[in-house]
């Protein structure tokens, strides 16, 4: 294969985002606007880790007996990682009030159509 | 080599959710996407990310939709 695997992440998470974008713009239905909002986050984490890759290295943990210089050159960038680890839990939390409030907006209306609910 | 298959699964998994019309599948194939997306994780050299991925994105997620279509209704009208 002669696409190297940190583009082809890039392209993956270029084309989650896309999707994301299309499905929060355009499709109809409450649930899926916010599966959309989802794919955008998996998308973007996904960036901020292929950029932080480094082909060939190594998993950024130290361990005994290796050099400093050698380990400085070979792990991968450890700072997105830590970012996205915590960016993942809080994108789960503010999706689960999203569908918390499309629920208090279903019992209200009786509808998940975002027409319908905005009267068009 | 199979970390591009996961690439594919992760996209096709995420149009194939959102051209369903029943949203309990559409809650399923959520849960693919997030789990490939945790294995494609593992290939890029983030092993923690991926543990916490494979956990909130392959069920924590899926569950929430499952519990917001439960309540709401099934059929996309």
């Amino acid at each position: 294969m002669v696409i190297d695997v940190q583009i082809a992440s890039l392209f993956t998470a270029v084309s989650l985002i896309i999707i994301g974008i299309f499905a929060a713009a355009f499709l109809d239905n409450l649930i899926k606007k916010v599966i959309g909002l989802a794919f955008i986050g998996d998308g973007v984490n996904l960036f901020l880790i292929a950029m932080g890759y480094k082909p060939g290295g190594i998993v950024y943990i130290y361990l005994p007996g290796m050099a400093a210089e050698w380990f400085s050159q070979n792990a991968a960038y450890p700072l997105p990682f830590a970012m996205v680890l915590t960016s993942i839990v809080i994108g789960a939390s503010t999706m689960a009030v999203m569908l918390g409030i499309i629920i208090v907006l279903y019992k209200k209306r009786g509808s998940l159509s975002a027409k319908e609910i905005l009267g068009e | 080599m199979i970390e591009y298959l996961f690439m594919l699964t992760a996209v096709l998994g995420a149009i194939l959710a959102l051209m369903q019309r029943d949203l309990l599948k559409s809650a399923i194939l959520v849960g693919i996407s997030g789990a490939s997306i945790a294995i494609l994780y593992q290939y890029l050299l983030a092993p923690d990310v991926a543990l916490t991925q494979a956990i909130v994105g392959a069920a924590i997620i899926p569950v929430f939709f499952a519990l917001a279509v439960y309540k709401t209704r099934r059929m996309e009208e």
